[in-house]
């Protein structure tokens, strides 16, 4: 998520709250941070952000790009000044920061997990409350959302009660799911709208477990079926490298021949960043060089009636026949394009890039002028 | 590292060696590796162990977690078995206004009513049909011609109809008909109710005629034709299939009969050999060809519907989509001549005119000719219970599984395929038959064979084509 960094003023415990502009008599004020160009304390707010030196007495921080703000984000800020802003009001890719543990210590994971950190679930329960009615998708996310245990229903809870028809989306490694308990009491507490996002990343358990750092391939597949077992919709994620890239095919007709229940399929280009940049000797391959296999393993679950989407990937590389699979699914604050994009036809469609890949672009990248008449 | 060989089945295939697993799933070997496998000098991490172990051929860790997800695989393509019978056929009357060449179920003079059901029968036979604790029923009316009696479809219609307000399943009914009886007034009640025709049709004009007079007329083919439009009519566009039967006049024109298929506007055709039952049996001299030729002539029609489906035209081969959803999906296919244990009595069961029960139509068309071999009761005289769950017809299911028959057990295709008592009984005079003589096998084997070499050659437009018939609908390049 996007940070700012600010001159903390008497903030002594994180502040959550929604990005006001303006006063207004419709807001509930205990609930919202105003961002002012005044250096006074306005009643009610929980704080404010202010581009002037705030009065001593005033909870609130000194920050000078107040245009990274926009209206109805909700933001938090740590004592320390740092400002997250952890819902983006112009974003289609919303989620809640569960934590930032993780089971798991993935080669390629953009995000490396931390051993400790502070409690976020009071916060996480907040953050809910706060989010607008009309939102049409959350998601879960970590670190390893289950790593909280059965605190992790009573977010769902929230979510269900204050936003009945959200779509919900988590991403999880499923290991926890092995435990039948927890899969069945997760599966009593989640919704329809509910999707159960898991990474695979091979059809082999030597492959996947190499790639995630713990012998946990056969343990994410029981948790796959104890959650099939309880009619949740699951999704598959394989984000694609070097590792695992000349088996897609056969890792396509494993998932349908093993899962044929799965809700959906993803596959996804690596974000160099994090461990994945730290491990880029091992990882990198240029995604152009992986079209083939990834190709016939869109097409295998494609015939076979799956839903399947490849995420992250720039139009331009991938063939004409592929591209109707391509998502934008680049969250917009990461998001960026190059040079060649402006002239691109397919630019209005197109995922683009994550802004932490620059230096690892693939050479496929060029401006498409035009598309060829359907054959 | 050291692995374990979990149970496969394997034969040579052109230079490699084809191995399938209990469930279906399979690969080629080269054949180097596969003598270093089965001597474990299989190089760890190697493409083929990778492939070996995603296919669960091997294990060399967690066995005990990769033997749950072939048992929970296993279950998923033995799932027919849990429903236990839906299919539901009843012969209303072996009269028949028909005359052809192959009649397997030995038909009766048209005039001869004591070969109809009467309506005491059609009860007993609604009631057990009841008993059956499959949640899907379908009816189907055979014959003779189930139209010549029309009162007793009705009859039953209604029966089942009205018991289904209480057991609530899903309920349908299929009549077998070669049509020419049909009229307004019959599809007008069936409109309706939840029915699909079934009829046949051999091909263009001069062979159905040939194969399939009337009893007082050489023609049937356009009488046929006007009917099915006429359904089509009522009962909507997809109420209507046809089957058709290959005999030695039909050979060599599978082409024209395809395209018969087309002009009528199915979007699939079933090629079928002769079944030697009845009159197909006793004039085999003139009707019967040898199991290559069919295979010669399936291949070709195969083929050109492969084709057809290359310029954009969906059309389907029906043998061969049941085939590759046994071969290419985890899931049970419901064809009841393709299933271990055969789907005898278990999967569907036909009654007689007279309430006898018969394992199969097979079975009912053996005793048309005198052999009651396969029957398992009758309906007012038997029990549900003593009819379906008697010691006789557990022997009889007992020696129809294939993964105990000799040479079916060890047979790399066995997944795919099944077991057929009644047809090794009809035809090799025992109920375990003789693999290598055996036609139905050598028909099996060689379509099984020709469907995995196309799918061997990995072409995109070839397997697209393939998962068209077996999802049901064209698929976007």
């Amino acid at each position: 998520m996007k940070q700012l960094k600010s001159n903390p003023n008497n903030i002594d415990e994180t502040v959550i709250g929604k990005i006001v502009k303006q006063t207004s008599m419709f807001h509930s004020k205990k609930n919202c941070i105003l961002v002012t160009d005044e250096a006074k304390k306005q009643n009610g707010y929980s704080a404010i952000i202010s581009n002037k030196i705030i009065d001593t007495n005033v909870i609130g921080v000194e920050l000078d790009e107040l245009g990274e703000l926009n209206n109805n984000d909700i933001v938090t800020i740590d004592a320390d000044g740092i400002i997250n802003i952890i819902h983006e009001a112009n974003s289609k890719h919303n989620a809640i920061f569960i934590t930032g543990r993780c089971n798991s210590n993935c080669i390629m994971c953009p995000q490396p997990p931390v051993k400790e950190e502070a409690d976020r679930h009071d916060l996480n329960l907040k953050h809910i409350s706060l989010l607008p009615k009309d939102t049409i998708s959350i998601g879960i996310t970590g670190g390893e959302p289950t790593l909280i245990g059965n605190k992790l229903f009573e977010i769902i809870v929230h979510i269900k009660k204050s936003l009945p028809k959200t779509y919900i989306n988590i991403l999880s490694n499923g290991i926890r799911f092995e435990n039948i308990e927890y899969a069945r009491n997760f599966a009593q507490n989640i919704n329809q709208n509910t999707v159960v996002d898991i990474p695979l990343y091979s059809d082999v358990d030597t492959i996947h477990n190499e790639i995630v750092g713990s012998k946990t391939f056969n343990r994410t597949i029981k948790g796959i079926y104890n959650l099939a077992k309880f009619n949740v919709k699951i999704g598959i994620r394989i984000v694609v490298h070097k590792m695992n890239y000349k088996r897609l095919p056969q890792l396509a007709e494993y998932i349908y021949f093993n899962f044929p229940f799965v809700y959906q399929i993803a596959f996804m280009q690596m974000e160099p960043i994090g461990n994945a940049l730290d491990n880029i000797e091992k990882l990198w391959i240029d995604p152009i060089d992986y079209n083939e296999e990834l190709e016939n393993a869109i097409k295998i679950l494609h015939y076979r009636d799956l839903h399947v989407s490849i995420y992250n990937s720039q139009l331009c590389i991938l063939s004409e026949k592929m591209r109707k699979f391509a998502v934008k699914s680049i969250s917009e604050w990461k998001n960026i394009y190059v040079d060649d994009c402006e002239e691109c036809i397919l630019k209005p469609d197109c995922p683009g890039f994550f802004a932490s890949s620059k230096d690892y672009h693939s050479r496929g990248i060029k401006s498409i002028k035009e598309i060829q008449a359907c054959v | 590292m050291s692995y374990q060989i979990l149970p496969y089945r394997f034969e040579r295939f052109d230079d490699e060696v084809f191995m399938s697993n209990e469930v279906g799933e399979y690969l080629y070997l080269p054949s180097d590796d596969f003598g270093k496998f089965v001597n474990h000098e299989l190089k760890p991490d190697s493409d083929s162990y990778n492939t070996l172990k995603s296919k669960q051929i091997i294990s060399d860790n967690n066995t005990e977690d990769v033997l749950e997800m072939l048992s929970i695989k296993y279950r998923t393509k033995k799932h027919f078995l849990t429903q236990f019978t839906s299919l539901h056929m009843i012969v209303v009357s072996l009269r028949c206004n028909s005359n052809c060449s192959y009649c397997q179920v030995s038909k009766k003079d048209i005039n001869d009513l004591n070969f109809d059901m009467d309506k005491e029968t059609a009860k007993n036979v609604v009631d057990k049909i009841f008993e059956s604790p499959s949640p899907n029923i379908k009816i189907e009316f055979q014959g003779g011609e189930p139209l010549l009696d029309f009162e007793i479809i009705k009859f039953i219609i209604e029966k089942a109809e009205w018991k289904n307000i209480f057991k609530k399943k899903n309920l349908e009914f299929v009549i077998c008909t070669n049509l020419t009886l049909m009229d307004e007034k019959m599809l007008k009640w069936l409109k309706g109710h939840k029915v699909y025709i079934s009829t046949s049709i051999d091909g263009p004009l001069e062979l159905h005629d040939k194969n399939r007079p009337l009893f007082n007329s050489e023609h049937s083919y356009e009488e046929v034709v006007d009917k099915i439009n006429l359904t089509r009519k009522y009962l909507g566009n997809d109420s209507v299939s046809a089957l058709m039967t290959t005999t030695s006049f039909s050979l060599n024109k599978f082409p024209d009969i395809i395209e018969t298929y087309r002009e009528l506007g199915f979007n699939s055709i079933f090629l079928r050999s002769l079944n030697p039952y009845g009159f197909a049996k006793r004039d085999k001299h003139f009707l019967a060809y040898p199991m290559e030729d069919f295979l010669e002539n399936y291949k070709q029609g195969l083929d050109y519907i492969i084709n057809l489906n290359l310029q954009g035209i969906y059309f389907a081969e029906d043998f061969a989509t049941i085939l590759l959803s046994r071969i290419l999906t985890p899931f049970s296919t419901g064809f009841v001549d393709l299933q271990s244990p055969a789907g005898i009595a278990i999967a569907g069961v036909i009654y007689d005119y007279d309430g006898d029960v018969y394992v199969s139509d097979e079975g009912r068309m053996l005793a048309s000719v005198g052999d009651k071999k396969f029957k398992i009761g009758n309906v007012k005289e038997n029990s549900y219970q003593e009819i379906f769950n008697g010691d006789y017809l557990h022997s009889l299911i007992e020696q129809s599984v294939a993964e105990s028959l000799p040479q079916c057990s060890t047979c790399a295709y066995l997944p795919y395929c099944g077991a057929d008592p009644v047809r090794n009984y009809n035809e090799q005079g025992d109920l375990i038959g003789h693999r290598p003589t055996s036609e139905i096998c050598k028909k099996n084997m060689g379509v099984i064979k020709y469907l995995l070499s196309l799918l061997k050659k990995n072409d995109s437009n070839l397997n697209r084509i393939f998962w068209s018939w077996i999802i049901r609908k064209p698929i976007e390049e």
